[in-house]
């Protein structure tokens, strides 16, 4: 995916990826991501909890505009334990 | 393994690489798991068959006939899939 | 809240354990590619969603999970489609949670959610999605994600928001 990414940066588009593998992300450089500590495959949370889905989202978006170097990783704020707990809502 | 190790083990005549490519495709990665997906699918094959069920066998040569290698190839490698779907030990669920 | 534990990937060591059941499969890249500026603010911002989870409409060519090498092919997913009318034909990671809610890998209706209470512009008419299962980085990085990054292009976004499954 960062392959892509990077594809669509060179062509001036901004973008950022949300990662559950920092090892991976940061391997490939991709521009920009923000990382959550979650479960393969449940980039945005869990299941019927829109207010973190909906929190993650907001929170990729908004780092296209605050990341100052190409390969930045941002940490998102989040565990997968308190996720699965609902503590996000 | 990569294309790139392939064509390697391809052009030294490794066909044991392709072996033990075949067992991590089908196993999701995990050789050990590919090899009971191999000999799974075998099994169920014929234990569908072995009643002597209707089957038809003009549309297997038909199908067979019209498909040029590649396709054959393709169609080998789904059909595999589709019998191991079709039993209840299916362990594709994404957990590497 | 709980307290916050910076950096634990809960799935540590994927680069190398994806390389070592896959050798060669993984990459790593070194030059970094200069960052895009956005042209407007994020609330005027139209986005477009680039998914490598197996999401596609009922009824469009299931990806293929057979072939060996992997299926270079993506597919566009209206930004209005309904989850209902999705579906995931994907193996190679664990779609437990997205198969009761969509949108933990494909937030389509998280998206369309901040449109309406205006935190981003709008959503290009079409999102994409592709399988992340490949054998081929040259082929993907050459060839196909060219072709995709064409597609998104068309749609015409300001920004591009991608989750890697």
């Amino acid at each position: 995916m960062a392959l892509v990414q990077r594809a669509l940066e060179r062509r001036g588009l901004p973008t950022v990826s949300v990662s559950v593998a920092r090892d991976v992300t940061s391997a490939c450089l991709a521009p920009r991501a923000v990382f959550v500590p979650f479960m393969m495959g449940h980039h945005f949370g869990v299941p019927g909890s829109a207010t973190l889905q909906r929190a993650i989202v907001r929170a990729a978006l908004e780092f296209i505009a605050e990341a100052k170097l190409s390969g930045e990783i941002r940490d998102l704020p989040y565990t997968w334990n308190e996720a699965r707990r609902g503590a996000y809502g | 393994m990569s294309v790139d190790h392939l064509h390697a083990a391809r052009a030294a005549g490794d066909d044991a690489a392709f072996l033990r490519y075949a067992r991590l495709h089908l196993g999701d990665g995990n050789e050990t798991a590919g090899r009971a997906e191999i000999d799974k699918a075998y099994v169920a094959a014929i234990k569908v068959l072995l009643d002597v069920p209707p089957t038809d066998y003009a549309r297997v040569r038909a199908t067979v006939a019209e498909c040029d290698t590649a396709t054959l190839a393709h169609l080998f490698l789904y059909t595999h899939l589709e019998l191991v779907r079709r039993t209840s030990a299916w362990i594709h669920d994404g957990n590497l | 809240m709980g307290t916050f534990e910076p950096m634990a990937q809960l799935r540590p060591g994927l680069w190398e354990t994806v390389n070592d059941r896959y050798p060669g499969s993984m990459i790593r890249k070194s030059d970094a590619v200069p960052l895009a500026t956005p042209r407007v603010p994020l609330r005027d911002a139209r986005v477009c969603f680039v998914s490598s989870a197996g999401v596609q409409p009922v009824g469009s060519l299931p990806f293929d999970v057979a072939h060996p090498v992997g299926d270079f092919s993506f597919r566009s997913v209206p930004s209005h489609a309904s989850v209902a009318d999705l579906e995931i034909h994907q193996l190679k990671y664990p779609t437990a949670g997205a198969r009761r809610d969509l949108n933990v890998i494909f937030p389509i209706e998280r998206l369309r959610e901040l449109v309406a209470e205006g935190t981003i512009g709008g959503l290009a008419p079409n999102f994409f999605s592709f399988i992340g299962y490949n054998m081929d980085p040259i082929r993907f990085e050459t060839l196909f994600a060219e072709e995709l990054a064409s597609a998104v292009e068309r749609e015409a976004p300001d920004i591009v928001l991608l989750a890697p499954a």
